[in-house]
């Protein structure tokens, strides 16, 4: 009885409304599963974070406490010594000037091949979706398979093109071979995105007298911000995170960033330095990271849809 | 439907992805599979000898370590499918427990933002034989434990596995529950009323009407295996000895450090028919999608 009575008068006289649990058991089950459903995906976060954590405390501790052994131990004195070291002056190969360097070479490996990428994805995807061209069904089906292909099948012709176009072991050589990988994948997903474009806005267009063009600067790039945002941040990840062409055009001088992290840490020489070691590899990993943690919706739609479409 | 003006502009706008199509990928495909009939060394030779056109290929499935690889690939295929099961019970939960969706889905969803090199060099340190957590577990009293997988040829392969596992299983889970919020409510409240165990519903329900989403990840997956590279530089580079040489690795390895170019290139040839025989279920697939979506829309 009392539990379908919802509202009573108090002493003043007031009506206080208690909420009436017309199903309590029902309800206490269902929370008894909720609880080790969470506490079941609470371990689950707690595996996946452990490598990060494990990662952090170890760069900001010094040598002397990682020998003691205790890997999951807080840093006594919290310093950026590795920090600093895996910056200004951790070797990758024979060269000791620390990781700053692969991190100038990666921002200036990104910038040209984003553009380069991107502008070309774009442009074909547009004339694909929206024009009458030739042999769009095949056109689109060969690159549906070329994004697909293993990169070790053409990794030798590459090397021999870019040697030709004397861009081999520079900057612009891993640019270029960025910009040539990610073409098709970057083309389906453009063209994905613009064959949905009504029809009659298109026909509009032309009877506006607009020219290819024309209706691409002034009609279609206004409207494929979203895209456009989703795209930018895949390349940027993927080229940003890139270890093999990085390691195969690259030049000394003109390495990615995660290749001198990878000379760091698998060279056995001399002691290593393992804080150092950490350090360097948050370096590497916190562009993608802040990305993630800013705009990780947008990622996740980048990657399913490079995944999917392509 | 045509558009007749500015005929020429679209298909000059197509020509530079044409140009890269042709000369970079089906061109580099002819001309790799071109140097694997022939002798080449550390410098490209182009005389084919036909009555030895076989040579590399005889040469490569004599090799231990492209056996090795081979075996490696599919052991690497097995435990990575783990990535799609956990993937898929994670969703599940997210799914049916909305709460802390978003929290729960930015944890599991960071490694992959992350290179693989700094997945390597973290999952690496933990399996360090000296600092690792062996020597952590050991201090507990646990002293049974052998944790430092790294070290010998028979677990190294289970590092890759587990470095890969914790990479992948975000990416998988967000395609699940993406194909699980497609499925129509509905189900949920039927089964409920019908009394259906949680089991049942999910094992002869949930599961066969997510069949695409499932195909799509093991496709992605097994492209990903075969693409599996940086993984094994960061965490072994082949290791111990070549325990955990896996295709893409071995033709690399051939390539720049064997210098064996002819070799190398027949390793990569195989690679491709690897990936065609994935592949082909992925295109057969995406045929019968497309048929299918297009008598819904009728």
């Amino acid at each position: 009885m009392s539990e379908i009575t919802i509202a009573a008068r108090n002493a003043k006289g007031e009506v206080t409304v208690s909420r009436a649990p017309y199903f309590p058991r029902k309800k206490k089950t269902i929370t008894g599963r909720s609880i080790a459903v969470l506490v079941f995906l609470a371990l689950c976060a707690l595996f996946f974070c452990i490598p990060l954590y494990v990662v952090v405390v170890t760069s900001f501790k010094t040598m002397d406490q990682i020998r003691e052994g205790a890997m999951f131990s807080l840093p006594y004195v919290w310093t950026l010594e590795a920090w600093d070291h895996a910056w200004n002056s951790a070797c990758s190969g024979i060269n000791c000037n620390g990781l700053k360097v692969g991190f100038w070479s990666s921002v200036s490996i990104l910038i040209p091949s984003l553009i380069l990428s991107i502008g070309i994805s774009m442009i074909t995807g547009y004339a694909l979706a929206l024009w009458n061209v030739r042999w769009a069904g095949a056109f689109l089906f060969i690159l549906f398979i070329c994004a697909f292909v293993p990169f070790q099948i053409i990794m030798f012709p590459l090397i021999s093109m870019t040697a030709a176009l004397k861009v081999y072991g520079s900057i612009w050589g891993v640019a270029l071979v960025h910009a040539v990988l990610a073409m098709p994948v970057l083309t389906l997903i453009f063209r994905n995105y613009y064959k949905d474009i009504p029809q009659e806005i298109m026909s509009a267009a032309v009877m506006d007298s607009g020219s290819f063009w024309r209706i691409f600067t002034e009609i279609i790039l206004p409207m494929s911000g979203n895209i456009l945002i989703v795209v930018l941040i895949m390349q940027i990840t993927s080229i940003w995170n890139d270890y093999l062409i990085g390691v195969t055009f690259g030049g000394p001088g003109s390495q990615p960033m995660t290749v001198n992290l990878a000379n760091l840490i698998t060279i056995s020489t001399g002691v290593t330095r393992y804080n150092d070691n950490m350090a360097a590899a948050l370096l590497t990993a916190i562009p993608p990271l802040v990305i993630y943690f800013f705009v990780g919706k947008l990622f996740v739609q980048g990657i399913t849809a490079g995944a999917i479409k392509g | 439907m045509a558009l007749r003006w500015s005929r020429w502009s679209p298909q000059l706008a197509l020509v530079p992805a044409i140009a890269v199509t042709l000369v970079a990928f089906v061109g580099g495909i002819i001309w790799t599979v071109y140097l694997s009939l022939t002798r080449s060394r550390r410098i490209p030779e182009y005389t084919i000898d036909w009555s030895d056109w076989f040579r590399q290929y005889d040469r490569l499935f004599r090799d231990d370590a492209w056996a090795i690889s081979l075996q490696n690939l599919i052991i690497l295929g097995i435990g990575s499918a783990l990535a799609i099961v956990f993937g898929f019970v994670l969703a599940a939960m997210i799914d049916r427990e909305r709460r802390g969706e978003s929290f729960f889905r930015t944890v599991f969803l960071y490694p992959l933002a992350i290179s693989l090199i700094v997945t390597g060099a973290a999952w690496r340190w933990i399996f360090n034989p000296e600092y690792g957590v062996e020597p952590f577990l050991h201090s507990l009293g646990l002293t049974w434990v052998n944790a430092s997988w790294l070290s010998s040829g028979e677990t190294a392969m289970w590092a890759i596995i587990l470095a890969s596992v914790w990479q992948s299983s975000g990416f998988y889970m967000a395609l699940m529950l993406a194909g699980l919020k497609s499925i129509n409510s509905e189900i949920w409240s039927a089964a409920r009323l019908d009394g259906v165990s949680l089991w049942k519903l999910y094992t002869q329900i949930i599961i066969p009407m997510m069949k695409f989403t499932f195909v799509t990840c093991a496709i992605l997956l097994s492209l990903g295996v075969i693409k599996a590279y940086d993984v094994v530089v960061a965490m072994t580079n082949g290791g111990p000895g070549q325990s955990t040489y896996v295709p893409a690795f071995f033709t690399i390895q051939a390539m720049t450090g064997r210098g064996n170019l002819g070799f190398a290139s027949a390793a990569a040839v195989m690679m491709l028919v690897i990936t065609a025989i994935v592949f082909l279920p992925l295109v057969l697939l995406t045929a019968w999608q497309q048929r299918r979506s297009a008598r819904i829309a009728k």
